[in-house]
C-alpha cells in the first residue's frame, strides 16, 4: 500500500493506492471521500453493531470503523475528516503506545495495531472533561487529524499547561493532573475549561483550534425548536 | 477585465478589475467589498436561454430554498460604468479556480461550487427528484455550457481524478465534473453498509473524463462539529 | 513582549514571550498552553481601567467580554493564544492618539498599556437579529487581532505608517460587515444595505455594508462570519428554547 497526505497542512487528507488484492485499511465510519469501485466495505463495531449503536447515540462517540479490502491491483481511495486541519501519519513499534484523542482518529494499517477504548488509568482521568481517548499500541500506522495546526511541544520537567479541547494525543511517558482553569474561579468567570497539567519528558501534540470554540460560535444561529407546552 | 486570485491555496478570494463595458456575475452574498463606482444588479439564475415556464419555476425553487436553507438561487451582475474594482469570496475556505469555456463544452458543477462568471455562460439546474432537493443529500448540479470564464470554488482543496472505467465520490466531495461522463447517484452498499457505515449517498461515475474532487464535505463538518453543541 | 505567529494563514497560533513583569491580556477562551510558573487572573467585563458601565452591559444583552491576564513573575514565560474560528492573526501597533476600533469577536489580545472599552453600535440584524458589537484600543503597544480566513490591510487616502498595507487608489470603499476586522479611528463610516429597499437587499444575498469614507486603515477577512454561521448553524440539530 501506498500512501500520500494531500492537501496539508489546511485540509489534510489520505491517499492510498492498493498494490494487489486483499491489503486492508481500516477508517472511521464516514471518512470516504472518493474510491475505486472494485474495493470491499464491511462496516465493523465493537462489541456488535447494535451495542455500538446505542453507545454512539448515547455517549456522542463514534464506534464504527469501516474497513476496505482491495480485490485487485491498482486500486485507490481517498479519506478525510469532517474537521479542517493537518493530517499526520505515526508508526508504532511492538510496544509502542500513544495516546490519541477519539474524534482526531482517521485510519490505521496493521492486523496487530490495537484501538483501546475501554481502559482506566489516563482515560478516566479525563472522563469528566468529555474528552474521549483512544489508547493506540504498535506494531502498526496510524493516520490522524488536528483541527487548525498541529504543533508539537516538547515537555520537559518543568511542565506545560494546556487547554484540554487542544489535546491531540500525548507519548504515555508524561504526567498528567488535570485541573480547573485559575483554580475555584471555575468555568463561567474565565471562559476556559479545564486545563491540564502535563510533565514530562515527553511529547505533547497540540491542535491550533478548539471543537468546542467553533460549537460556542454557531450556537447562536442554530434554528429553535418550540416546545409546545399544552395548554395556557 | 482583470481577475487576480489571492490568499490561495486555503482563503481563496477573486479580486476582479473592472473596465467600462465589463460585467461579471457572481452567486448572492459572495460580495466582499467594492470601489464606489461599482454597479449591482440582482437577477434569478434561470439560465440565458430560459423561457418564461423556466423563470417560474425556477423562481419558486429559488425561494423555497431560500425559506429552508440552502443557496440563492439569485445572482448579482457588477459591472462599473467608469471603472472599479469588486472582490468575492465563497462561504467555506478552500480554492479557487478559473476554467475557460468554449462552445461546445460541457461541465457540471455541484451548485455550492459556482462562484462567478462573465461571459456567454449558460447556467441549467439539474437534480434528481424533489428529495435530492430538499433532503440535502442530493446532487444538484449546475450545468454550464458557452463561451466565458467560470470560477469554480472548493471547500478544501481540489483534487482532479481522471476517471477511466469506474469511480465513486461521495456526493459531498464533488465540485465538478466533465459532461462526457456517466453519473448515478445511490446509496453506498446493501441496507447494513447504508445504515452503518457512515457513508451518505454516493456518484458512480463510469466512462472516461475528469472529476474534481474537494478534500472537505459540508455534511461531514456539520456531523462533526454537532458532537460537541449541548 | 514578543509576538511570534506560527503557521499563518489558516490556523494561526499565536505565541507570546513574556520576560519577567511583562503581561498580556487576551479574550476567554484564547488560551491553548502556556508555561505553568505564568501568574495569572480573570479580568471581569471591562472598559479601560475596569470600570464598566451597567448601561453598556444591558445594551450588549448578553454579549459578555472577559478577558484573562497571563504575567511572567520570577522567569519568562509563553502563551500561546488562538481565536474560535480557522483563519489568521495579525498584530497592530496602536501609537498614543490613535485609536482603533475592532468588530468585537476580532479582538485576542493587547498588553495592559492598551485600554480597550466596550462601544455599542445598535444596529439590528433584520433576519438574525446578531447585532455589531465593537471594542475599542487606545493608548501605546501591540493589539493582536485574528480574522476569519485571511487578512488584508487596506490603507484609504494615504498608505499608513507601518507600510504593510495595500493602497486603494479611491478613498472610499464599501464593505460587507461580516468581513469587517477593524479599521482605524478618524475614518467615517455608515451601515448601510447594498441596494436600496430590504426586499432587493434580501435576494442580493448581501447584508449590511460599512460605507468607509476618509484616510486610515481598514482590515478586511476573507471570509464572511456571518454568512458561515448562518450556513452551518443553520444545518445543526435544533436547540431547546
Amino acid at each position: 500500500m501506498k500512501f500520500e497526505i494531500l492537501d496539508a497542512p489546511d485540509f489534510g487528507c489520505l491517499r492510498v493506492r492498493f498494490d494487489g488484492a486483499g491489503e486492508q485499511l481500516v477508517a472511521e465510519a464516514g471518512a470516504m471521500v472518493s474510491m475505486s469501485s472494485g474495493l470491499k466495505l464491511e462496516t465493523k463495531a465493537r462489541g456488535g453493531l447494535l451495542a455500538a449503536a446505542k453507545r454512539s447515540v448515547l455517549g456522542g462517540e463514534s464506534f464504527f470503523q469501516n474497513s476496505y479490502t482491495s480485490t485487485g491491483a491498482g486500486q485507490e481511495i481517498i479519506l478525510a475528516s469532517g474537521m479542517e486541519g493537518d493530517l499526520r501519519e505515526h508508526a508504532l513499534d511492538v510496544g509502542q503506545t500513544l495516546f490519541l484523542t477519539g474524534g482526531n482518529y482517521l485510519a490505521h494499517v496493521g492486523e496487530r495495531f490495537t484501538v483501546d477504548t475501554q481502559f482506566g488509568g489516563v482515560k478516566g482521568l479525563f472522563s469528566g472533561t468529555g474528552l474521549f481517548l483512544l489508547r493506540l499500541s504498535g506494531p502498526g500506522t496510524v493516520f490522524f487529524n488536528a483541527y487548525g495546526a498541529l504543533h508539537e511541544v516538547d515537555v520537559g520537567p518543568e511542565g506545560y499547561v494546556v487547554d484540554t479541547d487542544h489535546i491531540v494525543g500525548f507519548s504515555d511517558s508524561l504526567r498528567y493532573e488535570l485541573r480547573r482553569f485559575n483554580g475555584t474561579k471555575g468555568l463561567f468567570a474565565s471562559g476556559e475549561g479545564f486545563v491540564c497539567h502535563f510533565s514530562g519528558p515527553g511529547k505533547l501534540w497540540l491542535q491550533t483550534r478548539s471543537p468546542r470554540s467553533l460549537a460556542r460560535f454557531l450556537d447562536p444561529f442554530r434554528p429553535v425548536e418550540q416546545s409546545s407546552s399544552g395548554g395556557s | 477585465m482583470n481577475v487576480e486570485i489571492e490568499y490561495g491555496p486555503a482563503q481563496s478570494w477573486m479580486r476582479v478589475g473592472l473596465k467600462p463595458g465589463d460585467a461579471i456575475q457572481a452567486e448572492a452574498g459572495a460580495m466582499v467589498r467594492h470601489s464606489p463606482g461599482v454597479e449591482i444588479d440582482t437577477r434569478l439564475n434561470s439560465g440565458r436561454r430560459a423561457g418564461l415556464f423556466r423563470k417560474v419555476l425556477v423562481f419558486f425553487t429559488a425561494l423555497l430554498r431560500k425559506f429552508f436553507g440552502g443557496e440563492t438561487m439569485f445572482i448579482n451582475e457588477f459591472t462599473a460604468p467608469s471603472g472599479g474594482e469588486v472582490v468575492l469570496a465563497p462561504v467555506m475556505s478552500g480554492t479557487i479556480q478559473q476554467r475557460t469555456l468554449r462552445e461546445g463544452e460541457r461541465l457540471f458543477v455541484q451548485t455550492g461550487s459556482y462562484l462567478a462568471s462573465t461571459g456567454d455562460i449558460d447556467t441549467q439546474l439539474r437534480w434528481g427528484g424533489l428529495r435530492a432537493l430538499f433532503g440535502g443529500e442530493g446532487l444538484i448540479l449546475l450545468e454550464c455550457a458557452g463561451n466565458g470564464e467560470l470560477f469554480i470554488n472548493s471547500y478544501g482543496g481540489i483534487t482532479a481524478v481522471d476517471v477511466e472505467g469506474s469511480y465513486i465520490v461521495d456526493t459531498g466531495h464533488i465540485v465538478a465534473f466533465d459532461g462526457a461522463l456517466d453519473f448515478k447517484v445511490r446509496a453506498i452498499g446493501g441496507i447494513k453498509a447504508t445504515l452503518f457505515s457512515g457513508e451518505g449517498l454516493v456518484c458512480e461515475f463510469n466512462g472516461r473524463g475528469k472529476v474534481y474532487v474537494q478534500s472537505r464535505n459540508f455534511k461531514a463538518l456539520v456531523g462533526w462539529v454537532s458532537r460537541y453543541l449541548w | 513582549m514578543q509576538i511570534d505567529l506560527l503557521y499563518k494563514p489558516s490556523h494561526t497560533l499565536a505565541r507570546a514571550v513574556l520576560q519577567p513583569g511583562e503581561g498580556v491580556r487576551a479574550e476567554s477562551g484564547a488560551m491553548v498552553g502556556m508555561s505553568p510558573s505564568l501568574a495569572l487572573s480573570t479580568d471581569g467585563p471591562m472598559a479601560g481601567g475596569g470600570f464598566f458601565k451597567k448601561l453598556k452591559r444591558a445594551v450588549l444583552s448578553g454579549e459578555t467580554f472577559f478577558t484573562n491576564t497571563f504575567t511572567a513573575t520570577r522567569a519568562p514565560g509563553e502563551v500561546l493564544l488562538a481565536p474560535p474560528l480557522c483563519g489568521d492573526m495579525c498584530v497592530h501597533d496602536v501609537r498614543p492618539g490613535e485609536r482603533l476600533v475592532i468588530q468585537g469577536s476580532n479582538y485576542v489580545a493587547s498588553p495592559d498599556t492598551i485600554d480597550v472599552d466596550t462601544q455599542f453600535q445598535g444596529f439590528r440584524r433584520f433576519f438574525s437579529g446578531q447585532s455589531l458589537f465593537f471594542l475599542t484600543a487606545a493608548g501605546r503597544g501591540q493589539v493582536l487581532l485574528n480574522g476569519f480566513g485571511a487578512i488584508e490591510a487596506l490603507d484609504l487616502g494615504e498608505p499608513y505608517p507601518d507600510g504593510r498595507g495595500r493602497l486603494l487608489d479611491t478613498d472610499e470603499l464599501v464593505l460587507d460587515t461580516g468581513h469587517l476586522v477593524a479599521l482605524t479611528e478618524g475614518l467615517d463610516y455608515e451601515v448601510t444595505t447594498v441596494k436600496a429597499g430590504l426586499i432587493a437587499s434580501y435576494f442580493s444575498g448581501e447584508g449590511f455594508v460599512l460605507r468607509v469614507r476618509g484616510r486610515g486603515r481598514v482590515y478586511v477577512q476573507t471570509r464572511n462570519r456571518e454568512a458561515f454561521g448562518r450556513d452551518v448553524g443553520s444545518a445543526l440539530p435544533a436547540k431547546q428554547q
